[in-house]
């Protein structure tokens, strides 16, 4: 599993850490007095779209498609990419979590082996892998707190 | 000038505000209205009043501050008032609303959750559960030029992701409901299916913290939990 919890201590007076997180109940909640005026904001609307979800379009469509016959590729090695996933994590979030050094070892080395024939569009996702995961560290079970 | 107002509290809430200032740049300075039962937290509205992540840094903090030494009422981003006098006037007129409000939040605190799935393991749950989808699959991988099969594919794919997530999203948010006081859900964002609000009591933040924790657990690591709070309550008012 994988929490990322942020509580925002109220004696930090900070409150920006995860500003982006709570930006929609900030902007879109909230108590409004129905005599007087939300003034109108310049760039409100530009983060509010940021935020909201984009659901069906043409583009949305070929990208599952394409996503779709990229697993479709994949799918006689299902279980190398799984592990390839398990290692990505476990390298990233390696140093939080010792204990799981062993077991790191022994995946890594199993991947090795089965990623001998794998061709470029599997060493492409390798490398978006990292980047995706940044945020989130899966593999095991962990709780970042961030007070800032 | 206009008054920019951040929150409503009881007139016996300490409104502790050293060290904190207002929106705007220069930030303004942070002064209250009161009248008989009820207080207000208010500023000078700057000129060029923006969205900007110092105001909406400044707003968030105020309340945030209030909301550690009694009930508030956290105002929407931006609302402002045509001067002091016409925000006491409202106190007096919405008293006996904003006063049941007060006390139904006291004690109280918003914790907002939202959950994203890896696509990944959700695309290929659909291709292993979907004849349909890996038929589509196979025939556009096969045929790249076949825009409509792609189509039909990516639609098809669409509406089980979104029937999908649904699924697991009313399970999530009655699994959490169960530790939470009230419930509020948003919209889901680009990232996360699932976005819900939960007011909880402050004696129960730590089962619904450990709620969200289980739950997360049980989900897997195809999901990404993000608990944020104690917030103010934003969704409850």
């Amino acid at each position: 599993m994988s929490l990322v919890q942020q509580s925002n201590a109220s004696n930090s007076g900070g409150g920006s850490g995860n500003l982006y997180d709570v930006l929609e109940l900030i902007l879109d909640r909230g108590l409004v007095i129905d005599a007087f005026v939300r003034v109108s904001l310049v760039g409100i609307e530009i983060l509010k779209i940021d935020v909201r979800v984009v659901v069906a379009s043409v583009d949305t469509y070929l990208r599952f498609a394409e996503a779709c016959n990229r697993l479709d590729l994949e799918s006689g090695r299902k279980a190398p990419a799984q592990l390839t996933d398990i290692v990505g994590d476990t390298v990233e979030s390696g140093a939080k979590g010792k204990s799981k050094g062993a077991l790191t070892g022994a995946v890594e080395a199993f991947t090795e082996s089965l990623q001998g024939g794998r061709d470029d569009s599997d060493d492409k996702e390798k490398e978006k892998r990292p980047a995706r995961k940044t945020s989130a560290s899966s593999s095991s079970r962990r709780t970042a707190q961030r007070e800032e | 000038m206009p008054t920019y107002i951040y929150a409503i509290t009881a007139a016996d809430h300490p409104l502790r505000l050293d060290g904190l200032s207002g929106v705007g740049e220069p930030a303004s300075d942070l002064r209250t209205v009161k009248t008989a039962e009820l207080g207000a937290v208010v500023s000078d509205t700057p000129a060029e009043l923006r969205a900007k992540r110092r105001d909406l840094v400044a707003h968030q903090s105020v309340l945030e501050r209030l909301m550690a030494d009694g009930a508030a009422l956290p105002m929407r981003f931006g609302l402002v008032g045509p001067d002091d006098d016409q925000v006491r006037a409202a106190l007096e007129q919405g008293k006996d609303s904003y006063t049941t409000r007060l006390s139904e939040l006291d004690g109280r605190l918003e914790y907002n959750v939202k959950v994203s799935r890896e696509e990944e393991s959700l695309l290929r749950e659909i291709l292993t559960e979907s004849q349909e989808a890996r038929r589509l699959s196979e025939y556009t991988r096969q045929n790249p030029g076949a825009q409509d099969q792609k189509m039909a594919l990516g639609e098809l794919v669409s509406r089980e992701i979104q029937a999908r997530q649904e699924a697991v999203g009313k399970e999530v948010a009655a699994t959490l409901a169960g530790a939470a006081e009230r419930v509020s859900e948003g919209e889901p964002t680009k990232t996360h299916f699932l976005n819900v609000s939960y007011l909880v009591r402050r004696d129960q933040a730590s089962a619904f913290s450990q709620a969200v924790h289980e739950e997360a657990e049980r989900r897997g690591d195809d999901y990404t939990f993000a608990l944020n709070g104690p917030l103010p309550p934003y969704s409850f008012v």
